[in-house]
C-alpha cells in the first residue's frame, strides 16, 4: 500500500532536456561539485575543530572555571595493599568533607574523586592520567607502595599536576619536581629504631627482608644507618611475601646471635616473621616498617609473644604526646571525628592523606591558584604547617617536610599500641 | 643449634609449606580427574572455607561445628556454581570452560571482598598442643594436623574412586564422557558430584591451613599457584603423585632456602618444573599409560 502510494507520488515521466543544453547541464554539474567539496571540507574542518575543543575543554573548562578544586584519590581498593587503602581513602574523604563543612577553601568547595589502583603501578598509571585529563583534577594524592608511587610520579612530572604521595617511595625534587610524600622518609623509619638499639645495647642486628623493591631499600638503608650508631650486620637472609613459612630463614639467621631481627615489610608477611619467630622461640625484638602502626596489624598479633617494635607518626598515640606538642590537639580533634564516623580513631594511613588534604587546601588558599608550577612553589614555602603526622617545613630540596624528631618507635603490650622511644 | 639441628628445621619447615601445596594439590587433581579440567577457582573454595569457618569462630560457634558448617557451605556453593554455570558449557570446547573457572574465580574473590572486607583474619590452631622440639628445631602441631587431615583425604578418595560405584562412573566420565553417557551414566550429575568434592576439599584444606596462615579475600592465589606447579611435578592424575609433588615442592623451597639461598628458591622451583614438563609431562609419579 504505502509502495502504492509512494509510487504515484514518483512521477513517470521526467523533462525532456535538449541537446544544445547539456554543456550548460554539465558545466552546472562541475561547478555544483565544486561547491559540494568546498562545503564538504568546510564541514570537515568544522567537525575537527569541535572535536578538538570537546578534546579540550573538561581539562581547559575544569582548571580556569570557578568550579570545585579537584582532587584525584588513587587508592589501592583492591589486590594485596587493598587492607590500607581503604584508610587511606576514609581519612581523606573526611577531612575534604570537614573543610568544606567549613565553608571550603575561601568560598569553593574541594571535590575528592576516587579511583581503584588495584595494587598495580600500570592501573595506577592509568588512573592518574585520566584523573589529570578527564576529571580535571589540581591534585594527586594516595598511592601506597614504592612502585606504585614512582609510577603516579611520573604522570604528575609529565602533566605537571602536583602529587601529594604517602608511601615509602622516597622524593628526590631534582627529578620529581611535582612529588611530596607525607608519609615520614624511610632513613626515619630506620634510623629512630637503630637510635633504640644504640640506647638499650643492641648491637647485632640480622636483616631478614622481602624480596623486591622495599626489601632492597631496607637493606640498603639499614647498612647506610648501621654503623652510626654503633650496629653490625651480621647476616641477612630474603623471603618471599607470599611464602607460608619463614622459619627455615630464621633458623640460619638464629646462628649468627643476633640481638634484634629488622624485617622491613607490612602486613601478613611481618606478622607471619613473629609468629615464626615465637615458634622457634627467638624472644629477640622483631623490628618492622612504619607501614604496621595500624589496627589490622595490632590484630594479627595479638597473640603472638615477640616483642615488636614499630616506628610511627604521632597520630598513633596522641595521648602519649606531651600537651605543649603542637601536632597533639590537630590529631585528637580529627580522630574524634573519625571515630564518630567509622567507629574507630585515625591511625599512621589516614594521617597521611588528612595532612595531604589539608596542605592541598592551605596552598589553594595561599595561592589562589590551579596551575600546577604555582602550587608547587606554595608548598614549597610553606613552613611550620602543623598536621598530623608532624610539622612540615617543606623547601625546593625537602618535599617530605618532615624531620626524624617526628617519629616515634611503639611496641605491642597486651593487645594495645605503647610508646617505646621518642 | 647444631648443624644436624638447622637440617631438621629446613625439614620441617618443608614439611609445612609442602603438606598446605599437597592438599591443594589434591583438590586440583580430584576436579580434574572428574572433569578433565583445571579449576582455577579452587583458591577461592580455599579462601571460603577459612573465612567461613573464622567468621563462625568469631561468633562463638564450636570449634567441630564451625568445621562442618563451613565444609557445607562450601560444598553447596561448588554444587550451585556447577548446577548454575558449568553445567550449561559441559558439551563446549575445553577452552572455554578453563576461562569460565577463571571467571568464576574473580567473581568469587568479589564476593568474599563484599563479605569479609580487606582485612586478614586469624585462626587460633585447632589444638594448644606446645610445637614439637627435636633436636633444636620445631615444628607446629597443626602441622600434623595438616598431615593426618592430607592422609585422610587420600584414603577417603582411593576408596571413593576405587570402590563405589559412584567414584567408577566418575572416572568413566573423565575418560569417556560420550561412552558413560550411552552406559546410562548421567554425566551432568558426575560433573556435579566432582564440583562438589573439589569445593569440599578446597575448604577443608582451607580451614586446617588458617592456623598457620593469615587468611583474607586474595588468599587463594598463592595455594592455587604454588598447588598447581605441584600437581604439574606431581602427575595430573594421580592423587597421591600431587600429594608427593606438594611435599617435593615445600621441601625443594626449604632446602634451599637453608643451604643454597632464599634469592634462587623460586628459580630452583621452577627450573625443577620445566625439567619435568620437559622430560616427564604427565607428572614425577604418574603411572605410565
Amino acid at each position: 500500500m504505502l509502495l502504492r502510494l509512494l509510487d504515484t507520488k514518483i512521477p513517470k515521466k521526467t523533462k525532456k532536456i535538449p541537446y544544445s543544453s547539456l554543456t550548460y547541464c554539465e558545466n552546472k554539474k562541475k561547478k555544483k561539485g565544486g561547491t559540494i567539496m568546498k562545503r564538504l571540507v568546510c564541514l570537515c574542518s568544522l567537525t575537527a575543530f569541535l572535536v578538538l575543543c570537546i578534546l579540550v575543554a573538561p581539562s581547559f573548562s575544569q582548571k580556569t572555571a570557578k568550579g570545585p578544586y579537584v582532587i584525584g584519590g588513587i587508592f589501592p581498593l583492591t589486590g594485596y595493599l587493598s587492607w590500607l587503602g581503604e584508610y587511606k581513602k576514609k581519612g581523606s574523604e573526611l577531612k575534604a568533607e570537614l573543610i568544606n563543612e567549613a565553608g571550603g577553601v575561601d568560598g569553593t568547595p574541594l571535590k575528592l574523586v576516587v579511583y581503584d589502583d588495584q595494587s598495580s603501578p600500570e592501573q595506577a598509571a592509568k588512573i592518574a592520567q585520566r584523573l589529570i585529563s578527564k576529571d580535571g583534577a589540581v591534585f594527586l594524592i594516595g598511592t601506597a607502595s614504592v612502585p606504585i608511587s614512582g609510577a603516579v610520579a611520573s604522570i604528575a612530572n609529565k602533566e605537571k599536576v602536583p602529587a601529594i604521595i604517602g608511601s615509602g617511595y622516597e622524593v628526590d625534587p631534582k627529578k620529581d619536581k611535582y612529588v611530596f610524600n607525607t608519609a615520614h622518609k624511610t632513613d626515619f623509619a630506620i634510623a629512630r629504631p637503630f637510635e633504640y638499639f644504640k640506647k638499650s645495647g643492641m648491637t647485632k642486628v640480622a636483616l631478614l627482608m622481602p624480596i623486591g623493591s622495599l626489601g632492597e631499600l631496607g637493606s640498603r638503608l639499614a647498612r647506610k644507618y648501621a654503623p652510626s650508631y654503633g650496629i653490625t650486620i651480621v647476616g641477612e637472609e630474603k623471603f618471599d611475601i607470599k611464602a607460608p613459612d619463614v622459619t627455615a630463614q630464621l633458623a640460619k639467621l638464629k646462628t649468627l646471635n643476633p640481638s634484634a631481627i629488622f624485617s622491613f615489610c607490612t602486613g601478613e608477611p611481618a606478622a607471619l616473621v613473629a609468629r615464626n619467630m615465637a615458634q622457634l622461640g627467638m624472644k629477640i625484638p622483631l623490628l618492622v616498617s612504619h607501614g604496621n602502626a595500624n589496627p589490622g596489624f595490632l590484630r594479627l598479633v595479638k597473640d603472638i609473644d615477640v616483642p615488636i617494635l614499630v616506628p610511627s607518626g604521632r597520630a598513633t598515640l596522641p595521648n602519649e604526646l606531651p600537651d605543649s606538642d603542637p601536632c597533639k590537639k590537630v590529631i585528637i580533634e580529627f580522630s574524634k571525628r573519625h571515630e564518630q564516623k567509622y567507629g574507630e580513631p585515625a591511625n599512621y594511613y589516614s594521617a597521611e592523606m588528612v595532612d595531604a588534604v589539608a596542605i592541598i587546601a592551605e596552598v589553594i588558599k595561599r595561592t589562589g591558584s590551579r596551575e600546577g608550577e604555582k602550587l608547587v612553589k606554595g608548598i614549597e614555602n610553606l613552613k611550620n604547617f602543623v598536621g598530623m603526622q608532624g610539622v612540615y617545613k617543606f623547601s625546593e630540596d625537602d618535599h617530605h617536610g618532615t624531620a626524624l624528631e617526628d617519629m616515634m618507635v611503639l611496641t605491642i603490650k597486651d593487645g594495645k599500641w605503647r610508646l617505646l622511644h621518642r | 643449634m647444631s648443624d644436624f639441628s638447622y637440617l631438621v628445621q629446613f625439614f620441617f619447615s618443608g614439611l609445612t609449606s609442602g603438606s598446605i601445596y599437597a592438599l591443594i594439590a589434591v583438590s586440583l587433581v580430584i576436579v580434574y580427574r572428574a572433569s578433565q579440567l583445571i579449576c582455577f577457582s579452587q583458591g577461592e573454595f580455599y579462601v571460603f572455607g577459612a573465612l567461613i569457618m573464622a567468621s563462625l569462630l568469631m561468633k562463638g560457634i564450636p570449634l567441630l561445628a564451625a568445621f562442618l558448617l563451613s565444609l557445607l557451605s562450601s560444598v553447596i556453593m561448588a554444587g550451585f556454581i556447577q548446577y548454575i554455570v558449568i553445567r550449561r558449557l559441559l558439551k563446549k570446547p575445553i577452552g572455554m570452560l578453563i576461562v569460565m573457572t577463571i571467571a568464576i574465580s574473580l567473581a568469587l574473590r568479589g564476593f568474599a571482598l563484599l563479605i569479609w572486607g580487606r582485612e586478614s583474619y586469624v585462626v587460633r590452631p585447632f589444638f594448644q598442643v606446645a610445637p614439637l622440639s627435636f633436636v633444636g628445631a620445631t615444628l607446629p602441631s597443626q602441622v600434623f594436623l595438616i598431615m593426618g587431615v592430607t592422609a585422610l583425604v587420600l584414603l577417603c578418595l582411593w576408596l571413593f574412586f576405587e570402590k563405589t560405584l559412584i567414584g567408577l562412573a566418575m572416572r568413566a566420565c573423565a575418560e569417556n564422557p560420550d561412552a558413560a553417557s550411552l552406559m546410562g551414566i548421567n554425566v551432568h550429575r558426575m560433573s556435579l558430584f566432582a564440583w562438589m568434592w573439589g569445593g569440599a576439599i578446597g575448604a577443608i584444606s582451607g580451614m586446617v591451613v588458617a592456623p598457620l596462615l593469615f587468611t583474607q579475600y586474595t588468599s587463594g592465589i598463592m595455594p592455587m599457584v604454588k598447588g598447581f606447579i605441584a600437581m604439574s611435578i606431581g602427575g595430573l592424575t594421580g592423587i597421591s603423585g600431587a600429594a608427593l609433588g606438594g611435599f617435593l615442592l615445600g621441601l625443594t623451597e626449604a632446602f634451599t632456602v637453608g643451604l643454597v639461598s632464599s634469592r634462587f628458591s623460586d628459580a630452583i622451583v621452577f627450573t625443577i618444573l620445566i625439567i619435568v614438563l620437559i622430560f616427564k609431562p604427565s607428572g614425577l609419579f604418574a603411572r605410565s599409560q
